[in-house]
């Protein structure tokens, strides 16, 4: 398959491999990555799973990364949660000034990922294998006590980042992660992110993943992770910053008795476009999945949510429950949300409702007489709908965190401190 | 307090107020009872400003202006109250967070300084034992999960704090066991004085032993066909609201 956006890529890689020495094994596996992609192309909107997404941005991307140390001046990192051990990657490249030492991490370590993610064929984890230099690497050992870790992907300079994360949890390992991609950029920047996730038998691994990049920028994501036997996996996805962003989330769970819970908010508004992608496979006897979006579109935003669940004929009794919800705020936005099912056995509780429709006038009416401005009425009610899906966030500095990150993109900070308080 | 002339009020195309007159002095309460369908709930709505319900002709006067000139929140700061026949559920929203929301409203109309926290919680407090209610129900979200009759005395109970110059009760007795129809009168009655209106929407006499009016109307059709004392109720309680509507006809 060839485009000019691909010829470009092929030249931007060319000149980016002649720019940064590395071992031949890494060299051959970037041009690997690469081949891959070119044969299989990327995706277009044609595509019925990148319809709601905005691929035309990738047009004027910049695809080369920034080479050589990061330089930390200026930078505005976000306040760090207690108990968290935090690392921070700056452009793309891992920053030793503002991060913990990695290493041993009580039962985690963290290592800097130069070698290869297991690949998956999708075309944005090639184009990351192709173009990545650095990534960090997590491994819990068995059942010992919960590890907490903060990675932070900061974008300092408007080139484009491929940050990379590799997860694993052996038997019955614990691990709370955020990982925040954060960044004040706002001229057009290209970030391509993967995340591979691996949970042993009984592992229990919660992942907050906050995206609030810059105004500007096109955050495309790859997520893939396989759940063992009675291992459970808390995805908590917030998603309030590009100007296009898209999350591509696929759960395998394996074992039997494996649990995977996924809560999305979406706050998009202006031009932004927020598409998200998640397919839950239930491969195995007693899988639970539990789905929750919210997600508010104001301007003329646009926000899509597909969610695919699939349960295979060995997997009886299965148990999905999807619960997606969307709210038009202004006159120009859209919302599409696609619950999907698809059934292959017959012993399976599977429940779905999506709704999306605007402010309820009943309850706007009812703030009204009660003296509170049109304003503020709206405000709170946007701020009503997406709280129980907030409110699932069990680190309560964090959840403080994106409760004010949700406030300041609905422009309501002043009011929500006084709810907060 | 409001005086409210020839009101007619359509919604969509059908006309449910057809010259509607009514005046409540200040310190009095006046019930309005009527049957399904006479334009109560209409009224009480129209008082308030609900979008939705177009006055054809009449006016009404608040405390000397125009009520139907101002919106529904200037209404609700310049100390119009409306009890809501159904009570809105609104998940995520604090029952404390809007108590306080509201009164700020009003108090920065009036030009007073935002209320204290501390001070603002032990006036809940004192109102919320007057309703009988536990301070759980603080917490949680605006009626969210509360069974009816606790619906309606948190309304009473918003009443109560934001203390307004006129209330509207709209059927705040309907879906009342006798015991809440109490605590409910009793809160109404705490705030009764010679400063305060309030306008008793009801389908039934019952609640009218609790809170015993100045004036009872008898609305039917769009119009107020009847008035009188409170013993009026006990008569349209004998005698049935066609009773009212024959005489008229």
């Amino acid at each position: 398959m060839s485009s000019p956006l691909l010829t470009r890529i092929a030249a931007e890689h060319d000149a980016a491999l002649a720019l940064q020495p590395s071992a031949p094994a890494t060299l051959a596996h970037r041009r690997q990555a690469l081949q891959g992609l070119l044969e299989r192309g990327l995706p277009t909107v044609r595509d019925e799973n990148w319809r709601y997404a905005n691929l035309r941005i990738l047009e004027k991307a910049n695809f080369t990364p920034a080479t050589g140390l990061p330089s930390t001046d200026g930078i505005d990192l976000p306040g760090t949660i207690e108990g968290f051990t935090r690392f921070v990657f700056v452009d793309g490249q891992f920053a030793p000034q503002l991060s913990a030492l990695p290493g041993a991490i009580g039962a985690a370590t963290l290592r800097r990922l130069h070698g290869e993610l297991p690949t998956n064929d999708q075309a944005f984890a090639l184009l990351n294998e192709a173009f990545a230099t650095d990534g960090a690497d997590i491994q819990v050992a068995a059942g010992a006590a919960t590890v907490d870790v903060e990675i932070v992907f900061y974008s300092a300079a408007p080139t484009a980042a491929y940050p990379r994360l590799n997860v694993r949890l052996d038997r019955d390992a614990r691990l709370r992660l955020i990982e925040r991609h954060v960044g004040k950029v706002t001229t057009p920047q290209f970030i391509d992110s993967v995340v591979r996730i691996e949970l042993a038998a009984g592992a229990s691994f919660k992942h907050y993943r906050l995206q609030e990049t810059g105004a500007a920028t096109s955050w495309t994501d790859t997520l893939r992770a396989t759940i063992a036997r009675d291992a459970s996996y808390h995805l908590h996805l917030l998603q309030v910053g590009a100007l296009a962003a898209r999350s591509s989330v696929d759960i395998e769970l394996a074992g039997p008795a494996a649990h995977t819970r996924v809560d999305t908010v979406a706050l998009a508004d202006g031009p932004q476009v927020h598409d998200t992608m998640i397919v839950v496979d239930h491969k195995a006897t007693h899988t639970r999945t539990e789905e929750n979006f919210r997600g508010i579109a104001g301007g003329r935003a646009r926000i899509g949510f597909n969610g695919l669940i699939i349960v295979r004929d060995c997997a009886y009794h299965a148990d999905s429950a999807q619960s997606l919800k969307g709210l038009i705020a202004g006159s120009e936005a859209e919302i599409d949300l696609r619950p999907q099912l698809e059934i292959h056995t017959d012993e399976v509780r599977c429940s779905h409702g999506a709704t999306t429709g605007k402010l309820d006038d009943t309850m706007l009416f009812y703030l009204l007489t009660r003296g509170i401005t049109p304003e503020v009425a709206q405000r709170l009610l946007k701020w009503a709908f997406i709280t129980d899906v907030v409110a699932k966030i069990d680190v309560p500095a964090l959840r403080t965190h994106v409760q004010r990150s949700l406030a300041s993109h609905m422009q309501d900070a002043q009011s929500l401190e006084e709810l907060l308080s | 307090m409001l005086i409210v002339e020839d009101l007619h009020v359509s919604v969509g195309a059908t006309a449910v107020l057809k010259g509607l007159t009514l005046t409540v002095p200040t310190g009095e309460v006046h019930a309005i009872m009527g049957p399904n369908g006479s334009g109560k709930s209409t009224l009480s709505y129209v008082l308030a400003g609900r979008p939705g319900y177009t006055v054809t002709a009449g006016t009404v006067t608040y405390d000397g202006q125009d009520l139907l000139a101002l919106a529904p929140e200037e209404r609700a700061r310049s100390g119009v109250f409306l009890g809501f026949q159904y009570p809105v559920e609104i998940p995520g929203v604090n029952n404390v967070y809007l108590l306080k929301a509201a009164l700020n409203a009003q108090r920065k109309q009036r030009g007073l300084q935002e209320v204290d926290a501390f001070e603002f919680l032990g006036l809940v407090r004192e109102k919320m034992k007057l309703m009988q209610m536990p301070e759980t129900f603080l917490s949680r979200g605006v009626n969210e999960g509360f069974s009816g009759g606790e619906k309606k005395r948190n309304e009473i109970l918003q009443m109560l704090v934001l203390e307004p110059r006129l209330a509207i009760l709209d059927e705040t007795d309907s879906g009342l066991d006798i015991d809440a129809l109490k605590v409910v009168a009793t809160g109404v009655n705490s705030l009764r004085d010679a400063a305060r209106s309030f306008v008793l929407v009801t389908h039934y006499q019952r609640l009218l032993d609790h809170i015993v009016p100045d004036k009872v109307h008898v609305l039917v059709g769009g119009r107020i066909l009847r008035s009188g004392d409170h013993t009026l109720a006990h008569e349209l309680e004998r005698r049935g609201y066609d009773w009212v509507s024959s005489e008229a006809a």
